[in-house]
């Protein structure tokens, strides 16, 4: 008679995959991951709107909640405990600088340098940038339909970003994830697409338009939009705005177990930091990795199941046949 | 892994044929840069002199990463025994020249992927880049002064590599 179950050990686990998600700032909705109907999502291809931000390394996560004693009776002992504070801290490090990673890794806003126009004045974040061009109807997420004469000023290898015309707005901009809070109307119309993270890199330039190589994060160029070609991106030490994205964690065990961590807010804690780690451990002075330091503070939800106030969800889907 | 050995290999060449043009080896019928990669070539019972070999070694790959890295450990192996005009004696001077030329063929420490499978050579995506060199103390074998240096090389593995 053959066995159909085994004792299953402490999960062993080589590294972690992050996934991000944008809390809807506005509205104050973060994203929820179900384990019950998500947790066997293949690493590659998570959940809208998940996306994938790849393995990360040195993942720590820290609960500082306090708990204290309720003492009754001489001499006085513990009766129950009460939670003082509820806190959690995430930090790791990403091993990649992309858009998004650079973004959650500083404090403030991200911004993207747009293509400065001929003989702009020199600005910190960028000068004064070429005009943005209307993308016509019939555009996708990864093909952008223009003019002729408005293709012509895209090359192939070029990024872009895609959003609307700041237009006097203030409160959270940004689509389809508010990358700045402005306080005061601002003046700069191309602002909404120097903090936007709808950016993606052209793969062609044809007459009619441009293909990209992976689709804009907000989907289809939205009425209005418009796009603008970038040269890179720039963030600063400082500022008022903190980034808040909704955060899972992934640690897929030797035995096919899974273990996810999932925030459902978290907020950058520190400004820009990044770590050197050399390629080569025998020659401290050779090729370094310059990866960015994530650190981050999470911040409670209500569970609509019973009200009660949390910070984080950890959940386990077992091994195939292994005792429970 | 093999077009990131082959674009080093091919920029140490180019960048040794205009270093010094003289360094030359007689190869299969034909004259080149002395500088060849030992296992492309038929087994030798002794390494020549005044060129240089290179020797793939150790082999390491990152698979963390959004593109895998690979590192190989390239020793670059090369000897002299000085000139006849002189009888050896400025077999010091010779092999300093070849450090010499190493660490120049070395810097910068980068150069583009080609697919040299392809005719022409395909230039790729990425850029192989290396660590500097670890250079061995010199090896004394009768009249022969060598010496070899130890080089990183790192690479991206890309779509369809």
């Amino acid at each position: 008679m053959s066995a159909n179950w085994f004792s299953a050990p402490a999960p062993v686990a080589r590294r972690v995959r992050a996934y991000f998600a944008p809390v809807n700032r506005t509205a104050q909705i973060p994203v929820i991951f179900d384990p019950s109907q998500q947790g066997r999502f293949a690493d590659d291809a998570p959940p809208a709107p998940w996306i994938d931000l790849g393995w990360i390394q040195n993942f720590e996560r820290k609960p500082t909640s306090k708990s204290a004693a309720v003492l009754t009776g001489i001499p006085a002992a513990p009766q129950e405990q009460v939670r003082e504070t509820l806190q959690a801290q995430v930090s790791f490090q990403f091993l990649s600088w992309t858009k998004l990673t650079m973004a959650l890794a500083t404090g403030s806003q991200h911004m993207n340098l747009l293509l400065a126009a001929s003989g702009a004045a020199a600005a910190t974040d960028g000068a004064q940038a070429a005009s943005a061009v209307t993308p016509q109807s019939g555009s996708t997420a990864t093909s952008i339909l223009l003019a002729t004469s408005d293709a012509a000023n895209f090359a192939a290898g070029s990024m872009i970003a895609v959003d609307a015309d700041y237009a006097g707005q203030t409160g959270f901009v940004g689509v389809p994830v508010s990358g700045a809070y402005v306080r005061q109307a601002l003046t700069d119309v191309d602002y909404i697409r120097r903090v936007t993270f709808n950016v993606a890199l052209v793969s062609q330039v044809t007459p009619t338009g441009l293909t990209l190589c992976e689709p804009l994060p907000g989907g289809a160029p939205a009425v209005g939009a418009k796009v603008q070609a970038l040269t890179g991106f720039v963030d600063r030490e400082g500022g008022s705005f903190y980034q808040e994205w909704s955060a899972l964690f992934v640690l897929e065990g030797s035995q096919g177990e899974r273990i996810f961590f999932h925030y459902p807010r978290l907020q950058a804690t520190s400004g820009a930091e990044e770590t050197m780690i050399p390629l080569n451990g025998k020659s401290q002075s050779g090729q370094t990795r310059v990866v960015l330091k994530g650190q981050f503070t999470a911040l409670p939800v209500t569970d609509p199941l019973d009200g009660e106030r949390v910070v984080c969800y950890r959940s386990f889907l077992p091994a195939a046949n292994a005792l429970v | 892994m093999q077009n990131a050995k082959d674009s080093f290999y091919m920029a140490l060449r180019t960048r040794l044929s205009v270093l010094n043009p003289e360094r030359t080896i007689m190869l299969r019928g034909s004259v080149r840069p002395g500088i060849l990669v030992e296992e492309a070539e038929a087994p030798f019972s002794q390494l020549p002199n005044d060129v240089f070999v290179l020797r793939w070694q150790g082999l390491g790959v990152d698979m963390n990463l959004g593109s895998t890295m690979a590192a190989d450990e390239c020793e670059i192996v090369y000897q002299t025994c000085g000139t006849q005009s002189f009888g050896g004696l400025d077999r010091g001077r010779a092999l300093s020249e070849m450090d010499e030329e190493l660490t120049k063929m070395l810097t910068p420490f980068f150069t583009p992927k080609f697919n040299y499978t392809a005719t022409p050579p395909a230039q790729m995506l990425t850029h192989v880049f290396w660590d500097e060199p670890g250079f061995t103390s010199a090896v004394v074998q009768r009249d022969r002064l060598g010496r070899s240096a130890k080089v990183m090389v790192y690479s991206y593995q890309e779509q369809g590599e």
